[in-house]
């Protein structure tokens, strides 16, 4: 028979924990609504970007720059892998990390390749393969400030260049909405197209009064071709900005969810516990009472 | 609609966002913007523009008030009466901490420099920070 004082005992714990995941679900998502709200507001800037862009283009300028054009041959390679720095968060990392494995196995075909990694679950996941990342970040995965990133992209900017990188790719987990998220190596460097932003290209559009589609002639100070020059890096700042940002998001969403699941599971093993509790609790008293009357009947018999 | 653009007609709105935040949003009757090589006045009815900023004071001037922000480079689009302002950082002139601007620029100012490339870095920084001064400075009167 099972000890009911063990069940007891069981259930108290489960109940501490429900406590736990449910206060950590609450606090996920506070961060989560926090890391959204930043999201619109890069997205806010990204569109006036890309609106600037489709200004240009609508005057003729024709878009190229030097980080827009692929390298004939790529020797040197980077891989930017962005995980999180703490853990009960679901696959999160676990997705990350299962498309970054392969994809750097790839690189490493190349003359030149450095990993660099952002949180901690990335590089301990890394150095546990014997692979020590190149760069590690430790400061970026929980919220990312522009200043930092900025500094990044920067450096990344000046060795692409200076020709000591042909290539930069990102593999983070995109944002697509709240329901949705997936798993993505997008490569930053060189730039694909500028107007990319899948979101950000159709709304500006849809939202313009008549007046403002070119029909009035734009002024350029200085020129379109310089205000090009200058646009381009600053619209792969942003970009890189965004992924991080992204990141972010996705990663309180998966702990949300890894912890509501988590409270979930507590409430129904609490029920089934408390059930085998009641039982083992009435079958005890049930079997005392028999000992009782059985004594009484025997006491009657004798008498 | 026509009374809405009548109404538009008469007042800019002016709107400043940096990648982390939209620090600004409000309606102007006048906005001075720095570009690269100057100061820029935009009045409403401006005809469109698309021009690059330089560091310096941005001032927008509404209801006989004058809002003073130090303005870190960017990009500005002028069109339909809306300024839009895209810059890495947008700071409030009373915020700016003179002090430390004043240690920087000190500092910047000490720094070795070897080639062209370190020598053109140093000249941006010091440009920066000296326009933070003159924005802090002249928000202090």
């Amino acid at each position: 028979m099972v000890n009911p004082r063990r069940l007891q005992r069981r259930r108290r714990s489960i109940a501490n924990i429900r406590k736990i995941t449910r206060t950590m679900e609450l606090i996920a998502t506070a961060r989560f609504k926090r890391a959204l709200e930043r999201v619109h507001a890069a997205s806010a800037y990204t569109q006036r970007i890309t609106r600037i862009v489709q200004r240009l283009a609508t005057a003729g300028l024709e878009v190229s720059h030097p980080l827009l054009e692929p390298r004939e041959e790529v020797r040197s390679a980077r891989v930017l892998v962005l995980t999180s720095n703490r853990g009960l968060c679901g696959g999160y990392n676990a997705n990350v990390l299962r498309a970054a494995l392969p994809h750097w196995e790839e690189c490493q075909k190349l003359p030149q390749a450095a990993l660099e990694v952002s949180g901690k679950r990335g590089i301990s996941f890394f150095r546990f393969r014997q692979i020590v990342p190149d760069q590690e970040y430790l400061h970026l995965a929980e919220k990312p400030t522009f200043d930092e990133v900025e500094r990044l992209a920067e450096g990344y900017l000046e060795q692409f260049t200076a020709g000591e990188l042909d290539r930069l790719d990102v593999v983070y987990t995109r944002f697509l909405s709240t329901a949705q998220q997936q798993v993505v190596v997008e490569t930053l460097l060189p730039m694909s197209q500028l107007e990319e932003e899948p979101a950000a290209k159709k709304k500006p559009q849809e939202e313009e009064t008549p007046a403002a589609r070119g029909v009035v002639p734009y002024e350029f100070l200085p020129s379109a071709a310089s205000i090009l020059e200058q646009i381009v890096p600053v619209s792969f700042k942003t970009r890189l900005f965004k992924c991080f940002l992204d990141a972010v998001v996705s990663e309180q969403i998966a702990r949300m969810v890894a912890m509501k699941a988590a409270t979930e599971n507590a409430e129904e093993l609490l029920k089934n516990i408390t059930r085998q509790y009641n039982r083992a609790r009435q079958s005890r008293i049930t079997s005392e009472l028999l000992d009782v009357m059985g004594g009484v009947e025997a006491l009657r018999g004798s008498s | 609609m026509a009374e809405a653009l009548g109404a538009a007609k008469e007042q800019l709105r002016c709107v400043v966002v940096t990648p982390e935040d939209t620090v600004v949003d409000q309606p102007a009757r006048f906005v001075a913007l720095p570009l690269y090589d100057g100061e820029l006045g935009v009045a409403p009815l401006r005809q469109p523009l698309v021009g690059r900023l330089g560091y310096g004071q941005l001032r927008i001037r509404h209801d006989g008030q004058t809002d003073s922000y130090y303005v870190d480079g960017g990009f500005v689009e002028v069109a339909d009466n809306v300024v839009s302002i895209l810059t890495s950082r947008a700071v409030p002139a009373e915020q700016i901490d003179i002090e430390e601007v004043r240690e920087q620029l000190q500092a910047v100012s000490q720094r070795k420099t070897t080639d062209a490339d370190s020598t053109e870095q140093k000249h941006q920084a010091m440009r920066r920070l000296q326009a933070q001064l003159r924005v802090a400075e002249k928000a202090r009167g």
